[in-house]
C-alpha cells in the first residue's frame, strides 16, 4: 500500500540504516489460490501421510525435548504436553467427521474409552488399539493397550533410560481428548509391558486415571438410571 | 545364503558397526577391525584415483565424472561387497564367494540402517551404532535358520 | 557374450622388492582431457607440451606406486580375514576391474580391464609361464634382478604380450 521505500541520501560518514522490510507472508499459495485453510476438513479423512516424514519430525521433537530435560520423567511430561493440544483438536475433528445423526460427544466413561480405543486409534493409526481393560483394584483406572505403538516403530531406547517410553506422546493426545470431553484426569501415562514378550516386545499400556469427581458423577448418572 | 559379516565405516574412516553372522572368517580383535576399516577407507579412495578407464562420455557441465571406488572384491575364500552411500558411509558385506545378489542384500542393509539408525532419536551421528532394533532387524534379515 | 568388445587398460609387473619392473598402458587415462587443454590459452613459451609429457610420466609412475600400495594392503587384508592360505584375486569399481596374480617367487602381475571381464587368472598365469619365463627369465642377456625394469621390456616379451592381449581384447591401433 505504501510507496516505494525511501532511500536516505547518502552521506560520507554515515552508513545508511536499511528500512525495515514490509511483512511478507511466507505462506505459499498453490496455483488454485486455495491454502490448506480453505480445504474441507473431510478431504484428508482417508489420506495417509508418509511414516518416514512423521518419524523424522517425531525424531526432532524427541531430540529437542531430550536436550532440554534432566530426567526420563521430564522427557515424558514434555512429550505429553506437546501432544495435549492435538487431543483437544482431534475430539472436535472426529465428531465433525462423523455422520451428523450419530455425532455426539461421548458423555459416559465407557463411550469415551471406546471412542478413544476405536475411533481415535483408527483416525491416527488406521487400526483400533489392541485391548481396553479396567483395573481390578482401582475403579478410576483404565488401561488401553497397544501391542506395537506406531510412534515407536524406529525408536530404540538406550539402556541408561530404559524406562522411557516415547508413546508418552500418544498418552498426551489421550489426556487432551479426555479433558476436552469433560472427563478430567490425574494424568495419562505410557508404560512398557512387553518385557520378556517374544511376540510383542514393544507392548505399551496407556494408564488413564480419572479424577474422583468424574467417577462420582458417573455413578450418580448410573444410579439415576441414565 | 552365507553372510559372514557386516561392517559399517563412517565418512571419516572410523568403524561404527561390526557384526559377525556366520563363522567363516578369521577372528580378529576389535583393534584389528578398527585398523582394517581405516586401511580399507584409504584403499577405497586410492582405487578411485587410479581409474585408468577413459570417460564414457563427457558429463554435462563442469562436474567431474563420478568414480565409485571398490564395489566388490574377490578372494579365494570370500567376496566383499562395498556400497558407499551418497553421504559417504560405507557398508562392507562379507559373503561366501558364490553368494548371488550381494548388491541387493547390501542395499537392504542400507535400508534397515536408514530406518532404525537414522530415524532413532537416540543415535548420535558418526558414533558407534548401538541400536537394539537395528540389531534385531539385521539379525532377522541375515541370520537364516539353517 | 557381451556386445561391446572387451577392453584392457593397463598391465604391471612388480618384483619381490616392491619395484615396478614393467608397465604398459593401452589407453589414455581420464585426467588428460584433450578438449580442456586446447581450450586453455596457450602458454607463453613452448613448455606446455613438454610439461604435459613429463606430468604424464610422473602420473604413470605415481599410479604404479599407488597400485602396488593397493594390492599390498588388500593382499594383507585378505590374509588377515580369510586365513594364511587365502588369495586376493580381483576387485571391481564402477569403472574398471583389477586382476591380481602372484607367483610363488612373489612376482606380482596386475591387469586392469573394463568391468565386464571375467576371471583373468589363467591369462595372467599364461603371461607369466609362456612369456615372462620364456623371454625374460630364460634370456641370457637379462640380469638376475631387474633394477628399474632392466631386461624385462625386450622385443620378444613386448611383442608376445601385445599379440596375446590383442587375441583377447579389442585394442585401438
Amino acid at each position: 500500500m505504501s510507496g516505494p521505500p525511501q532511500v536516505p541520501p547518502k552521506e560520507a560518514n554515515h552508513a545508511p540504516i536499511p528500512q525495515a522490510k514490509p511483512f511478507v507472508s511466507s505462506l505459499r499459495y498453490p496455483s488454485s489460490r486455495k491454502t490448506i485453510y480453505d480445504r474441507n476438513l473431510n478431504r484428508t479423512k482417508t489420506t495417509e501421510i508418509s511414516l518416514a516424514s512423521f518419524s523424522y519430525l517425531f525424531n526432532s521433537l524427541i531430540t529437542y525435548h531430550h536436550a532440554k530435560s534432566g530426567s526420563v520423567s521430564e522427557i515424558e511430561t514434555r512429550l505429553n504436553r506437546a501432544a495435549y493440544p492435538i487431543g483437544i483438536k482431534m475430539l472436535d475433528l472426529l465428531l465433525y467427521r462423523q455422520p451428523s445423526r450419530t455425532a455426539a460427544r461421548p458423555t459416559r466413561m465407557l463411550d469415551l474409552l471406546q471412542f478413544i480405543h476405536g475411533t481415535l486409534w483408527r483416525a491416527l493409526f488406521n487400526r483400533s488399539a489392541s485391548a481396553l481393560e479396567q483395573s481390578n483394584t482401582k475403579k478410576n483406572e483404565y488401561m488401553i493397550i497397544d501391542n506395537e505403538p506406531l510412534v515407536n516403530t524406529f525408536i530404540s531406547i538406550p539402556k541408561e533410560m530404559s524406562q522411557l517410553n516415547c508413546a508418552a506422546f500418544i498418552a498426551g493426545i489421550i489426556e487432551g481428548m479426555c479433558d476436552a470431553a469433560g472427563f478430567s484426569t490425574d494424568g495419562v501415562t505410557a508404560h512398557w509391558a512387553g518385557e520378556g514378550d517374544e511376540m510383542w516386545p514393544g507392548k505399551t499400556i496407556f494408564l488413564l486415571r480419572f479424577k474422583d469427581s468424574v467417577v462420582e458423577r458417573e455413578e450418580a448418572i448410573k444410579a439415576g438410571g441414565g | 545364503m552365507v553372510v559372514f559379516a557386516l561392517l559399517i565405516i563412517n565418512k571419516a574412516g572410523g568403524l561404527i558397526y561390526n557384526r559377525t553372522f556366520a563363522p567363516g572368517l578369521q577372528k580378529l580383535d576389535s583393534n584389528d577391525y578398527l585398523i582394517l576399516a581405516g586401511t580399507f577407507h584409504g584403499i577405497h579412495a586410492i582405487s578411485r584415483s587410479i581409474n585408468p578407464a577413459p570417460p564414457a562420455q563427457p558429463p554435462p557441465g563442469n562436474r567431474k565424472p563420478p568414480t565409485t571406488g571398490i564395489e566388490s572384491l574377490e578372494s579365494s575364500h570370500f567376496r566383499l561387497t562395498c556400497y558407499q552411500t551418497p553421504t559417504g558411509v560405507k557398508f562392507l558385506l562379507f559373503t561366501s564367494p558364490e553368494q548371488p545378489n550381494t548388491e541387493l542384500v547390501i542395499r537392504r542393509c542400507y535400508e534397515i540402517y536408514g530406518d532404525f539408525v537414522m530415524k532413532n532419536p537416540f543415535y548420535s551421528m558418526e558414533m558407534p551404532i548401538r541400536v537394539e532394533k537395528f540389531d534385531r532387524a539385521l539379525g532377522g534379515y541375515l541370520v537364516r535358520p539353517s | 557374450m557381451a556386445t561391446a568388445p572387451l577392453q584392457v587398460y593397463s598391465f604391471y609387473i612388480f618384483d619381490r622388492h616392491t619395484e615396478c619392473i614393467y608397465s604398459k598402458r593401452w589407453t589414455t587415462p581420464p585426467p588428460s582431457n584433450p578438449s580442456a587443454q586446447s581450450q586453455r590459452p596457450s602458454l607463453p613459451n613452448g613448455t606446455a607440451a613438454t610439461n604435459i609429457a613429463s606430468k604424464r610420466a610422473t602420473k604413470d609412475d605415481n599410479d604404479a606406486k599407488l597400485i602396488f600400495g593397493t594390492i599390498f594392503s588388500l593382499r594383507r587384508m585378505v590374509r588377515q580375514l580369510g586365513g594364511q592360505d587365502d588369495l586376493f584375486l580381483s576387485y571391481r569399481t564402477g569403472e574398471y576391474k583389477l586382476h591380481y596374480f602372484e607367483t610363488p617367487t612373489q612376482l606380482k602381475f596386475v591387469l586392469l580391464t573394463d568391468t565386464r571381464v571375467g576371471s583373468m587368472r589363467t591369462v595372467l598365469h599364461q603371461i607369466w609361464a609362456t612369456l615372462y619365463v620364456e623371454y625374460v627369465v630364460k634370456s641370457p642377456l637379462a640380469p638376475l634382478e631387474h633394477r628399474k625394469g632392466e631386461g624385462v621390456a625386450n622385443e620378444l616379451f613386448e611383442g608376445g604380450l601385445e599379440s596375446f592381449m590383442r587375441s583377447i581384447f579389442s585394442i585401438p591401433q
